[in-house]
C-alpha cells in the first residue's frame, strides 16, 4: 500500500541537499521586500473601505444637501442617523483591529484560516450594514421626495390627465431600477474583489473542514 | 527590529533553508514560482520571528509557518499545476547507483503529488519528512484519527494516478 510514497521518500531524502542555496545577502534582501500575502491585501482593502464609506457621508454634506433635507422634513432624522453611523463605524473598526491582531502564522493551518475568514467577515458585516442603511435611507428619501419635493410635485400636477395607476407604476419602476442598479453594482464589486482574493483560501478551508468532520 | 535579531534570523534561515526549498518544490512548478514562494515564506518567517521563542527547533517552527504561507497566505494566482517543469531549483546530479527505471517512477510520483490539492500536499510533505501523526494533526489543526484517514486516502489516490 505504501510503496509509492516510500519510494518517493527515499528520493526525497536524497534530493534534500541538492537545492540551489540562497546566500545570507539574498535573505537580507528578501526580508526587506514587501509581502504580497492575502492578509496584507485584506488589510489594505478593508482600511480603504472604512475610509470610503465614512468619506461618502462626510463629503456629500453641503449646503444644498442640508437645504434639501429641510425641504424633505428629514433633517433631524438624518442628524440622528449620522451620529448612530459614526458609533457603528468605531465599533466595527475596533472589531476589525481585534480580529486582525489574532492572525498569526505561528498557529495551526486551520486556526490561521479561520482568523482570516473572521477578519474578512467583520468587514463583510460592515458592508452589509452600509448597504442596509443605504436601502433604508433610500426608502426614507423616496417617501419624503414624493411628499415634499416641489419639482416632483409639479411633475405630478402636469401629468394629472394620465391614469394615476400607470403613473405610480412608472414612478415605482424608476425608483426600483435606480435602487437595483446601485445595489447590484456594489454587490458585484465586492464579489469581484474578495472572490479573487479569497477563492483559494475558502477552497482549502473547506477541504480541511471536510477532512475533520 | 534590532540588527542582532536580524543576524540571528538570517543565519538560522540560511542553515535551515532546505526545508523551505522542499515546500516550494511541492507547491510550485518552475524556478520563478519557486523563488517567489521562497521569498514570501521568508518575509512571513521574518514577521513571525519575534514570536519564535525557541521552544521548538527553528526548522520545526519554520516549516509550520512555511506551510501556512503556502496553503493560506500565498496569493500568486498564476501558479499552475503544469506538469512540464517539475525540477524546480533542484540541480540534477546523477549518482553512481543511477537506476533509470526507478528514476522515471520517481518523476511520475512527483508529478502525481503535484496534482494533489494544497492540504493533501501538506500531509504528503510531513509524511516525507517523517513527522508522526500527532505532529501532522497538530500542524493542520485537525484530529489525529482524521489525519490518518486522510493520509491513507492520499496513498490510494497516488497509487491510482501512478498505476491507472
Amino acid at each position: 500500500m505504501t510503496e509509492e510514497l516510500d519510494l518517493l521518500k527515499k528520493a526525497w531524502k536524497k534530493d534534500a541537499h541538492s537545492y540551489e542555496q540562497v546566500t545570507e545577502n539574498q535573505i537580507y534582501a528578501m526580508i526587506h521586500k514587501r509581502s504580497s500575502s492575502i492578509v496584507k491585501w485584506i488589510l489594505m482593502i478593508s482600511i480603504a473601505e472604512f475610509i470610503i464609506w465614512s468619506g461618502i457621508g462626510f463629503f456629500t454634506v453641503d449646503d444644498n444637501y442640508l437645504k434639501t433635507l429641510e425641504i424633505y422634513h428629514i433633517d433631524k432624522l438624518f442628524k440622528i442617523i449620522t451620529g448612530f453611523n459614526y458609533a457603528i463605524v468605531i465599533v466595527f473598526i475596533y472589531l476589525f483591529y481585534k480580529n486582525f491582531k489574532t492572525i498569526s502564522t505561528n498557529e495551526t493551518v486551520k486556526k490561521l484560516m479561520s482568523s482570516i475568514i473572521k477578519t474578512r467577515k467583520t468587514v463583510q458585516y460592515y458592508i452589509w450594514y452600509n448597504l442596509t442603511m443605504f436601502a433604508i435611507i433610500f426608502i426614507i428619501v423616496v417617501i419624503s421626495q414624493i411628499t415634499y419635493d416641489p419639482n416632483l410635485n409639479s411633475v405630478i400636477e402636469n401629468t394629472k390627465e394620465m391614469n394615476p395607476q400607470t403613473f405610480w407604476v412608472i414612478i415605482g419602476l424608476i425608483y426600483f431600477a435606480l435602487f437595483a442598479v446601485t445595489f447590484g453594482l456594489f454587490w458585484l464589486f465586492y464579489r469581484m474583489i474578495y472572490g479573487f482574493l479569497m477563492r483559494k483560501l475558502y477552497k482549502n478551508y473547506e477541504e480541511l473542514k471536510k477532512m475533520d468532520y | 527590529m534590532s540588527n542582532s535579531l536580524e543576524q540571528s534570523f538570517v543565519k538560522q534561515l540560511k542553515e535551515n533553508q532546505n526545508i523551505i526549498h522542499k515546500i516550494c518544490r511541492l507547491y510550485t512548478s518552475g524556478e520563478d514560482a519557486h523563488n517567489d514562494l521562497f521569498q514570501e515564506i521568508t518575509i512571513q518567517l521574518w514577521k513571525a520571528f519575534p514570536k519564535f521563542r525557541g521552544e521548538s527547533k527553528f526548522s520545526t517552527w519554520a516549516y509550520r509557518v512555511a506551510l501556512n504561507t503556502a496553503i493560506t497566505l500565498y496569493r500568486k494566482s498564476t501558479r499552475t499545476v503544469a506538469t512540464t517543469d517539475m525540477e524546480g531549483k533542484k540541480q540534477f546530479v546523477a549518482p553512481e547507483d543511477y537506476n533509470f527505471e526507478e528514476e522515471e517512477q520517481i518523476k511520475l510520483l512527483y508529478k502525481a503529488v503535484q496534482q494533489l490539492n494544497d492540504i493533501e500536499k501538506a500531509l504528503v510533505f510531513m509524511y516525507l519528512e517523517d513527522k508522526d501523526y500527532e505532529e501532522i494533526a497538530e500542524t493542520l489543526g485537525i484530529s489525529e484519527v482524521n489525519a490518518r484517514v486522510k493520509m491513507n486516502r492520499i496513498k490510494g489516490k497516488l497509487k491510482k494516478i501512478v498505476n491507472p
